[in-house]
């Protein structure tokens, strides 16, 4: 079956079985392969990506379920949020950087919702991200660092 | 002297050389003298070794031929070489190395890249900046000594002329490659010991970079394989095989390796290969297999851990040359005033669990193999796709993509021999995915053990006698059918090293054959040694009721280098005691461990030298509501000289992370041959909240040999942790994971 689905702004259409998660068609049919499997149970984050501005895991999301909804990936993190793509580099905060995009999209998120979040506003909305190198210290900072940097540049 | 090698010019290169043709700099700069200057050779690539290669646009590209897997090895060779270059470091590019033998050893596990590679690489650049300094010296034809090399340029200072390092690219390539070029001093390193963003940053966090599940090729397909639940079951029958599926392009069946030492073959099982990768796991789910059995499927951790402890209440073998006093005198006779403890720990199989799964995509067609995998050692993979399909090495290509997390997982290339067995079948590139489940159920786990300690202590908590004894099941069983000691290597990792300075002592091992493969997980043995080594010594402490630091600096070996039975570090990477004694001393500054802490809040100290560093780790933690909590982490790291500091300090704190990961929640158990565990629900992380702020501090290089950053830091997490906990609450924890009451 052919899905039409909005994904960084592009409309797009995957013909694919209605049981298709999310993440398998941005990867396998939309050559998105920035959004990363990790579990396929929704434990560890590796495929956040935006559906609405929201945080969703979409190895979780069956396409037939996504159309008409606004998806964004990590590919168009960059034009919503330079400032948490700066911070990332300039504060070597991804290791292995396999989870990050996931980190990256939970963290866009939050600021969206929250633009000057606390320790433990990251720490609940980080909580479904697993990154197993243990960066975690370093993102907490980060996220800081762009709430910050938002605040200064007024494009919050 | 040896000669430039005969570069074959690629596309890109002939595309260049069209439009850049030949340089002839005849220009003078304002106010100089006319000066004789020769025309300068054609531009070409000036590729004076294996890692590195100056393009004529000043591009230079370093080779890495280590894998990356999130310890910044591709930044930190690139950092050597760019610092005796001098190098723009802004113009500086990392391409990653296939996998061959005339790079040397590429196997990227033990903590030792920068050990293997830091004086060739240093040499790599020198001579290349001592040629360019050449080349320069011959076009204006002055001598060499007059002529410095800095920040990608070359000068000639008493004439004020200057050349970038592009424009002399084709001039040096035509000159012989000198020997013992000068080394920088270290005063004079600008990237070597420097903090460096990671060369891949600025793609992962924009979704670009390629890991293993990232590689395309053209008309590939993907298998997922469903593998039989206990080591070497294979596939009785199938009872649903799915026939016009849409998207499916078979169902093979891989053999299982034999069970008796698996070594890196595949599992064997039921391959289902699709056009889509969803399309791959929706049939795997729905296959109905019967299996056959095998001598592992009774297979149960509970009664290997039993027999772990069983071992241990009998003389185990002696390590050679361990022996010193009469141990058994000093139990028989305990002299007033002294005290005889006793403890026994014991800790779990782990699951590697890096974040990406393992993953490879292999094409193989009549006479060729070319793999793209997330590798460890892509070299010894090439060796043992070649071998599994009777190629020459020549003919098959191994290239590492990003590894997305390994911890030792990726040094086993069994998954890479799955894809290129099914695309030998199928004559089409293949990727074959692991899912979580089978990556927790299916790994080469880190082996349960336990160890006893038994000593005598004095009133000051000093040992006077100490047998220790450990027993788990050998990585050896993997590479021998009948392997089943641990081996010497497994015992120096924190067992027959232990830094203490004991008249009377034994050191006894035992080994178990397992019925799961067993592997090298990040700093390996020295998890479970360090971790009751730390324990027990925190235990002589409390004992004698003293402060733990004091004490373990009390009970230190004589100053100097400790003499290990067995295993001889080779010179200069013997085991420092003074070292040791540093870092300790260091982290209770760090720490300010003399500062009071909250009621109900504990430090705990570990100290632990593995992979030629020293770390010392204090841990500030709580039981909080029956679940520890750990407010903050103190690291001191001596790793002698280092490349990337700010590396090194993400590498501790992922340590701690790494290593409270696996102190809090760590476990794999197995049943019916089978584990139980499937996925992060039941084979839980470290997640944000829990991890806590931690302060890093590394030692100076003060010009010592470069030692292990990537493991290190793990085995003094768990013990701290322990010892932390029972400063909070007076209750021991002896075994891992933690299980609060």
């Amino acid at each position: 079956m052919a899905f039409k689905l909005n994904v960084n702004g592009r409309d797009v259409e995957a013909d694919v079985t209605p049981d298709t998660p999310l993440l398998w068609v941005l990867r396998d049919h939309l050559g998105l392969t920035g959004s990363k499997y990790g579990c396929g149970g929704s434990y560890c984050g590796a495929c956040t990506v935006h559906v609405n501005g929201s945080a969703s895991r979409s190895c979780q999301l069956p396409v037939a379920g996504l159309e008409g909804q606004t998806i964004a990936t990590i590919e168009a993190l960059e034009e919503r949020h330079p400032e948490l793509v700066k911070v990332w580099v300039d504060n070597n905060v991804a290791q292995c950087g396999y989870c990050q995009a996931g980190q990256l999209m939970s963290a866009a998120a939050l600021l969206d919702g929250n633009p000057k979040p606390s320790d433990a506003d990251i720490d609940a909305a980080m909580n479904g991200n697993i990154c197993r190198c243990g960066t975690y210290v370093r993102i907490r900072a980060a996220i800081h660092e762009a709430a910050d940097q938002r605040a200064a540049g007024g494009n919050a | 002297m040896k000669t430039i090698a005969n570069l074959s010019p690629n596309l890109s290169r002939r595309n260049f050389l069209g439009v850049s043709g030949v340089f002839v700099l005849g220009a003078c700069v304002p106010g100089c003298s006319p000066q004789p200057v020769r025309q300068l050779a054609p531009a070409t690539t000036f590729e004076p070794n294996l890692f590195l290669a100056l393009e004529p646009d000043g591009t230079v590209r370093v080779t890495s031929h280590r894998s990356e897997m999130g310890q910044g090895i591709r930044t930190a060779l690139a950092q050597i070489v760019a610092d005796e270059l001098d190098a723009d470091w802004s113009r500086v590019q990392v391409d990653q190395a296939i996998g061959d033998a005339k790079y040397g050893d590429q196997n990227t596990d033990g903590s030792r890249s920068i050990l293997l590679n830091y004086d060739r690489l240093r040499a790599a650049g020198a001579t290349a900046r001592l040629m360019l300094r050449q080349a320069a010296a011959n076009h204006w034809q002055v001598p060499v000594a007059e002529v410095e090399a800095s920040d990608h340029r070359v000068m000639h200072t008493p004439s004020g002329r200057s050349m970038g390092y592009g424009d002399l690219a084709g001039e040096a390539a035509a000159l012989p490659v000198p020997e013992d070029a000068p080394l920088k001093s270290t005063a004079e390193h600008r990237y070597i010991g420097k903090d460096a963003v990671h060369v891949d940053a600025a793609d992962i966090v924009r979704g670009k970079g390629t890991f293993g599940a990232d590689f395309q090729a053209d008309n590939m397909t993907t298998a997922v394989i469903v593998r039989c639940p206990w080591l070497g079951g294979g596939v009785a029958s199938i009872g649903n095989e799915p026939e016009g599926e849409s998207g499916l392009v078979g169902i093979e069946i891989l053999d299982p390796a034999p069970s008796a030492g698996p070594l890196f073959a595949p599992l064997g099982g039921v391959a289902v290969i699709a056009e889509d990768t969803w399309t791959a796991i929706r049939i795997a789910r729905s296959l109905d297999i019967e299996w056959t059995d095998s001598p592992n499927r009774s297979f149960a951790s509970d009664a290997l851990q039993n027999s772990l402890r069983e071992a241990l209440k009998r003389p185990g073998t002696p390590v050679p040359g361990s022996e010193k006093g009469d141990v058994d005198a000093a139990f028989a006779n305990v002299a007033d005033g002294d005290t005889a403890l006793t403890a026994t720990y014991q800790t779990p199989f782990l699951a590697h669990a890096p974040m990406e799964p393992p993953v490879a995509v292999a094409d193989v067609t009549a006479d060729r193999c070319v793999v793209n995998a997330p590798l460890q050692d892509p070299q010894s993979a090439r060796g043992l796709i070649a071998q599994w399909l009777g190629f020459p090495p020549d003919n098959v290509t191994v290239t590492p993509t990003l590894l997305g997390g390994a911890f030792g997982r990726k040094s086993k290339p069994d998954f890479a021999l799955e894809a290129v067995e099914l695309s030998k079948r199928l004559q089409r590139p293949v990727r074959v995915q692991w899912l979580r489940e089978d990556d927790v159920r299916h790994d080469y786990f880190h082996a349960a053990s336990a160890q006893h300690h038994r000593a005598v202590i004095d009133a000051e908590g000093r040992p006077k006698a100490w047998l220790q004894r450990t027993a788990f099941p050998s990585i050896t069983t993997v590479f021998a059918p009948q392997g089943e000691m641990p081996a010497e290597w497994e015992l120096e990792m924190g067992f027959s090293n232990l830094p203490y300075g004991v008249a009377n002592r034994r050191m006894e091992s035992a080994g178990v054959r397992p019925g799961v493969r067993v592997g090298w997980l990040r700093s390996v043995c020295n998890i479970f040694h360090g971790f009751s080594a730390n324990v027990f010594a925190d235990e002589m402490a409390t004992a004698a009721g003293r402060d733990p630091i004091d004490h373990r600096l009390a009970i230190l070996a004589e100053g100097g280098k400790l003499e290990v039975p067995g295993m001889q570090p080779p010179p200069g990477h013997e085991l420092d005691i003074g070292r040791m004694r540093h870092v300790i001393e260091r982290v209770r500054a760090l720490a300010e461990w003399d500062r009071p802490r909250p009621e109900g809040t504990g430090l705990g100290f570990a100290v632990h030298h593995s992979f030629r560093s020293y770390v010392a780790t204090v841990l500030e933690a709580a039981m909080v509501n029956g679940t520890p909590k750990v407010s903050n982490a103190y690291v001191v790291l001596d790793c002698g000289t280092y490349i990337n500091a700010d590396t090194c300090r993400a590498q501790m704190e992922g340590a701690v992370v790494f290593g409270l990961s696996l102190a809090l929640h760590g476990e794999i158990a197995m049943q019916d041959g089978a584990v139980v565990q499937s996925n992060f629900h039941d084979y839980p992380m470290l997640r944000m909240a829990a991890a806590p702020p931690t302060q890093v501090e590394l030692v100076p290089a003060q010009g010592r040999l470069p030692a292990g950053v990537g493991e290190p830091g793990v085995p003094p997490v768990a013990p701290a942790l322990v010892n932390a906990l029972f400063a909070a609450t007076r209750t021991r924890y002896r075994e891992l994971p933690i299980k609060a009451a």
